[in-house]
Order: C-alpha cells, then sequence, then structure tokens
C-alpha cells in the first residue's frame, strides 16, 4: 500500500513505552506499573464550567449524575481546615480536664492534625484555591464520560472538557484582580480559558508560536468568551524564548508602573506521556525526530528563563508540563534557579505547593517524592495527567 | 429409627402407592438404595417405568456410580426422556473421543448437557482443536478431560480463543493444556491479559523472545482473583473493576467502528 514505505518500522508507540520503561520504572519504582495503566487507559475529563454562558443548568443536570465540582470541595474543604486548626489550638489547651469524650477527640484531631499541620502553615490555603473556577468530575471510579459541550441562547459554549489536572498549574497561579497575565505557550488553549474564567485578569497575553495551533486558541476564545472579555486578550506567535526582546518592554510599560503584577504561566512542549504512549500521530518518539526531543529540556529551560524574565519582582511563575520525566520537570526548574541567580542575579523562591495535595487528594492521585514541584500521576481509578507544576516567585 | 412422617416427603408418589412398588425394586435390583430409587422416581413423574429404568441403566453402564447418576439426573432430569439408543450413542462417541472411564464420568458430571450435544456438533469440535489448534492426540484427551465444555463450544469461539493465546500471548499448545484454557471465559482471559499488559508484566514475544518474563498461563487463569492481583499484577480491586468496565467499552466502541468501517 501507499503509507507502506513510509510507515516506521517500530510503531512510535512501542519507543515510547520502551523509553517510559526503562525511565519511569527507576523513578517511580512500584508505581510505575498502575501509572502504565493509567496512560495506556482512557483518560478522565473534567468539564471546566464556561462562567461566560448561560450554564445554570450545569450544575443541576451534573449532580445527579454524581458529579461535582472539585475546586469549590477543595476550598470548602480548606476553609473547615482552617477553622479546625483555631479550634484545635483550643482543644490543645484543655485537653487536660476531658474525661470520656477524651479518646474520641484525641482520635478526631489526630485524624485532623496533619491538615491543620498544612492550614498553619500555608496562612493563605482558602484564598489560594480561586473559586470562580468551577470544574465538575465524576468520583473516582466512575468512568462516566460527559457529553459534548453545548451553546446557550447566544452561542457560548456551556463547559469545556480538558484533562482536570491541568486546571491545577492555573490555580497555582494565584491571580489576583486586575493582574496582567502572561500564558507564554498558550495553544489550543485550555489553560487560557481556565485563566480568563477567574475573571481577575486584567489583560491577558496569549502566546504560541505554531500558528496552526493559534487557529484554535482563537476558535476557543470565540467559542466560549464574550466579546469584551476577548478585547482584553491579545494573541500572538512568537517564539517565547524571545519575549523579552519582542515584547518585554511594552509589556512592562503597559502593565504600568502600579502594582499590577505580571503572572506568568510557562506550560511548555515536552514529551506528552500520554500521548506519545498512545497515538501514532505527531508522536515525538518517531525516529525522525529523535533531534527535536533530546532538546526538549533545553527548549523548556529557554522557555522558562524567558517566562521569569518576563515577571516582576514579586511576581509568580507557574511552570508545567505533562510529562513524568525529572529531566523535563524538576531539573529544567533547577537549572532555571541556576541560571537566573548567576547570570541575571535575581532570586527566586520556590513556592511550596504541597497544600495541593492534601487539598486534592480526592480528586488526584498525586506523587509523594517529588523534589520541587508537584506531579499528579495518572491512576485507574482517578485517570488524569500526568501534570507536573512547580511555583516560583521572582524576589 | 423413626420413619419420617409422610407430609415430609415430597409431592407426588406417596411412600408406596401400588404402581411405584414395581418400578422401585427394578431400580434397586439396578443398583440403586432405596432412598435413591424414591428419588430417582420423584423425576419425571409421568415418564413410563421402562423408560426410567432404561435411561437409569444406561448411565450406570457409562460408569457412572449410582449417586453420580442420580445426581447427574436430579440436575438434569430431561436425560430420562432421551431414547436410550440415542443416550448410548453418545456415550460411545465420547468414549471414541478419548473420554474413558473416570474422565468420562467427570465430564458428564461436570456438564451433563455434553450428553445432549449431537454427534455432528461433537466431531466439529474435536476436528478444530486437532486440525487447526494442532493439538496432539493426548492434547486433545487432556482438554477434553479437564474441559469437556469444548466439546458445546462453536467451533468458531474456540478457535477465537485458541489464536489469542497462541498469536497474541505467544503460548504453545502445551501451556494451553495445562492452564485449562478452556475453562476460562474469553472475556476473562482477555481482562488478565490486557490488564498485565498494560501494566508492563506481560509481552508479547517477538520471534520466540520477550525483554521480561512472562507469567505462566497457568497461573495467569487459575488464581483466584485476588491472588491474581496481589502476586502477578500487584495492583487492587479497585483499579482491576475500573480496568474491566474501560476495557469492555473500549471492546464495545472498537466494535462498532468495525461495523462502521464495513459499511464505509
Ligand atoms: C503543552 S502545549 C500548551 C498547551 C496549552 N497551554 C493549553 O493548556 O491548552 C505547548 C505549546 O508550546 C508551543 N511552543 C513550542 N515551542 C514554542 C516556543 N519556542 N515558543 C512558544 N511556544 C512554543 C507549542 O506550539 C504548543 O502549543
Amino acid at each position: 500500500e501507499k503509507w507502506a514505505s513510509t510507515a516506521p518500522r517500530i510503531a512510535s508507540t512501542r519507543l515510547a513505552l520502551h523509553h517510559f520503561d526503562t525511565s519511569y520504572s527507576l523513578r517511580l519504582g512500584a508505581l510505575w506499573p498502575s501509572v502504565r495503566a493509567g496512560l495506556l487507559c482512557e483518560q478522565k475529563y473534567g468539564a471546566l464550567l464556561n462562567n461566560f454562558a448561560a450554564a445554570d443548568h450545569v450544575p443541576q443536570e451534573l449532580e445527579p449524575l454524581n458529579a461535582a465540582d472539585f475546586v469549590s470541595e477543595a476550598s470548602q474543604k480548606a476553609q473547615q481546615w482552617q477553622r479546625g486548626a483555631a479550634v484545635g489550638a483550643v482543644a490543645r489547651g484543655c485537653q487536660e480536664g476531658s474525661g470520656e469524650g477524651r479518646t474520641v477527640m484525641q482520635a478526631e484531631m489526630m485524624a485532623q492534625a496533619e491538615m491543620m499541620a498544612q492550614a498553619e502553615m500555608s496562612p493563605p490555603l482558602g484564598a489560594s484555591i480561586s473559586s470562580k473556577i468551577k470544574c465538575y468530575t465524576f468520583p473516582r471510579g466512575d468512568i462516566t464520560r460527559f457529553r459534548p459541550a453545548r451553546p446557550d441562547s447566544l452561542g457560548l459554549l456551556d463547559y469545556y472538557l480538558m484533562d482536570a489536572a491541568s486546571l491545577l498549574p492555573v490555580l497555582a497561579l494565584n491571580v489576583q484582580p486586575g493582574d496582567f497575565v502572561l500564558d507564554l505557550c498558550a495553544a489550543p488553549g485550555g489553560k487560557t480559558l481556565a485563566l480568563l474564567q477567574t475573571g481577575f485578569c486584567g489583560h491577558l497575553a496569549a502566546n504560541d508560536i505554531s500558528i496552526s495551533r493559534t487557529k484554535r486558541l482563537y476558535q476557543i476564545l470565540h467559542s466560549y468568551v464574550p466579546r469584551e472579555v476577548r478585547d482584553t486578550v491579545s494573541v500572538t506567535s512568537y517564539d517565547g524564548r524571545d519575549w523579552d526582546q519582542v515584547k518585554g518592554g511594552t509589556f512592562h510599560k503597559g502593565a504600568g508602573a502600579g502594582s499590577v503584577l505580571l503572572q506568568v504561566l510557562v506550560d511548555v512542549p515536552c514529551t506528552t506521556d500520554r500521548h506519545s504512549a498512545t497515538e501514532e500521530d505527531n508522536n515525538i518518539f518517531h525516529k525522525r525526530r529523535t533531534k527535536e526531543r533530546q532538546m526538549l529540556p533545553m527548549l523548556q529551560l529557554q522557555l522558562l528563563m524567558a517566562g521569569i524574565l518576563a515577571a516582576k519582582p514579586g511576581a509568580e511563575v507557574v511552570y508545567s508540563t505533562c510529562s513524568l520525566s525529572p529531566l523535563q520537570n524538576e531539573c529544567v526548574v533547577e537549572r532555571a534557579l541556576d541560571i537566573a541567580e548567576a547570570q541575571f542575579n535575581i532570586s527566586i523562591h520556590v513556592e511550596d505547593l504541597s497544600h495541593f495535595r492534601t487539598l486534592f487528594q480526592e480528586t488526584f492521585s498525586f506523587f509523594s517524592d517529588c523534589r520541587l514541584g508537584e506531579l499528579v500521576l495518572p491512576h485507574l481509578t482517578a485517570n488524569f495527567g500526568p501534570m507536573y507544576f512547580c511555583k516560583l516567585r521572582r524576589m | 429409627r423413626a420413619l419420617l412422617p409422610a407430609r415430609a416427603l415430597p409431592a407426588g408418589p406417596g411412600p408406596c402407592p401400588r404402581r411405584g412398588c414395581g418400578e422401585a425394586a427394578a431400580l434397586r435390583a439396578a443398583g440403586f438404595s432405596q432412598e435413591q430409587a424414591r428419588r430417582l422416581l420423584a423425576l419425571q413423574p409421568r415418564l413410563g417405568p421402562e423408560q426410567r429404568e432404561a435411561a437409569a441403566a444406561q448411565l450406570l453402564l457409562l460408569g457412572l456410580s449410582a449417586e453420580a447418576a442420580l445426581a447427574l439426573l436430579e440436575r438434569s432430569p430431561a436425560l430420562l426422556r432421551l431414547p436410550t439408543e440415542r443416550l448410548r450413542e453418545r456415550a460411545e462417541e465420547l468414549r471414541r473421543l478419548g473420554l474413558d472411564g473416570g474422565r468420562l464420568e467427570r465430564a458428564v458430571r461436570r456438564s451433563p448437557q455434553l450428553l445432549h450435544v449431537p454427534r455432528k456438533r461433537l466431531r466439529a469440535a474435536v476436528r478444530l482443536l486437532r486440525e487447526r489448534c494442532l493439538f496432539t492426540a493426548e492434547q486433545l484427551r487432556e482438554v477434553l478431560g479437564t474441559c469437556p465444555a469444548v466439546l458445546q463450544e462453536e467451533p468458531r469461539t474456540l478457535h477465537h480463543q485458541f489464536q489469542y493465546a497462541y498469536f497474541r500471548m505467544g503460548v504453545q499448545q502445551k501451556e494451553m493444556v495445562k492452564a485449562r484454557l478452556f475453562q476460562t471465559p474469553f472475556a476473562e482471559l482477555r481482562n488478565r491479559h490486557i490488564f498485565l499488559e498494560r501494566r508492563g508484566l506481560y509481552e508479547t514475544p517477538h520471534k520466540g523472545q520477550t525483554q521480561i518474563s512472562n507469567p505462566k498461563l497457568k497461573d495467569i487463569l487459575q488464581l483466584p482473583e485476588e491472588d491474581f492481583l496481589a502476586s502477578l499484577a500487584y495492583s487492587t480491586p479497585e483499579e482491576y473493576e475500573v480496568f474491566k468496565k474501560l476495557l469492555a467499552r473500549e471492546e464495545e466502541e472498537k466494535e462498532e467502528e468495525d461495523v462502521d468501517a464495513l459499511y464505509t
């Protein structure tokens, strides 16, 4: 047949799996078989509610099916713990005198101890979960699918289906009202849309080097966002590595000398592990793309550096990938910290996101051994991710 | 010992109505105890006495013990209605296929339906196992002895299961026999195999070679689910439950796709 001559001798998905088997089994050890099975089975989606559409019907439709908004569930939990932390402090004081109820109370307190420690450690816990973003997911082990999105009377779609773990980097980037936000690698636009759902972006720069993929981004903006909000978004197609040269000046000026911060999301191209393990099309493990694949960590580092340089002092940068590879995750972040310090005299604080693990553990399966940042592992009962994210603050 | 009160007995002929007495005596002469004869008489009460006797005797001739024959008839009373000639013919056929002595008894006990399967069907299954699956005569005897139900299967179903184990899993006939492949329903075979495969714990051999060492088919199929999960798949029931649901949906949708492809 015609395509026989161009078909790869060994399927790219097999090459990818072989590569993963060698490197990830070392890294993840006994967890690897579960993660592998997750990668090779149908992934789970979340339905990101479109706050710009008339979508009141969606909760009414989804809740009877047992789907729940995991973001608001987490922020409720956070608030409870913070109250619990306060009560806990009081309880610790009067523990001595208690009689019968004491063991019960102790057990309860033990169970809450970890959460409270979290709550005490990270004060902005509740505040850090932007409550305007709503994303529905089905519970653990439930494989129900969402129906396709539907337009409201004005033609705006009611929700956007995405890997729910993709929301975590956006939630980590704690956008505050009026913030200027840069989404350096934005297409096809899932995270851009989520950023807009906060309703806080004073201005959003959505950049992506790929013209064809930015078309998809435009489509998403058109199907989900009303005109007046679209007008606050500027879509560009620069090489993100050059951001500072092409845009740095104007954007900083645009951001003004005022208090608005430039928050940056750097969602880099990566080995897209789930895709590489399951799809031949556009697979980065194709023999012909070996060079490109080997250059990824360098490209990622350059993009992260560009993001760091674009951020104003005090601003946050979130770096994310959908790969399990430490070479593309922690290593890139560590190198960037070094370079920022050594070459640009920029000091950077790596923010602790461990409370995310506690808050979202019911929805996602987290890896507990990341040196830096957080990693969502695919798992058959909660088949989201992989998603790595790490939050930096420029000092 | 006091006799059981009459009302505790099953409905049907009383303890000793006139008609039943002669029959019971004949059955006892054939080797059934009084109690067994009573149970036998309670089956298919409208059947003529000769027919009952002949069928029961035929089963004893197959090598079944009185209790085994009775248990079999209690499970499939319809066997009593089969002409004895037919019954004998089928038993003969099964014996010829290699189910002799204890094997036949065990086979019939396990799947009494075997005696209902027409000869043509039996032969088709055997031909398939011998000629297309290339089991040796000895292996065939073993397969029939351990999984007599293969004789009731559609040859197409058998062939499919065989090909899956042979090509997809790379398992040889000898191992299939040991693993009693045909005792496992196909869906379960596929569930367990693909579960292991996606976890990176099973690999289809390529030119007889694998990178990892595959577990034995016998362990994959014969271990109870709990042990399969704990010692072969290193997994949990929660994961496996979800997996089975996902795989079933995948297969369903693949079939739909195949059908669509046929019509476009
Ligand atoms: C993981 S995807 C981004 C997904 C997107 N943030 C979302 O949530 O829908 C990575 C993107 O980086 C883009 N990209 C690759 N190299 C780039 C570069 N040098 N500058 C800017 N974008 C680049 C790719 O075109 C791709 O769309």
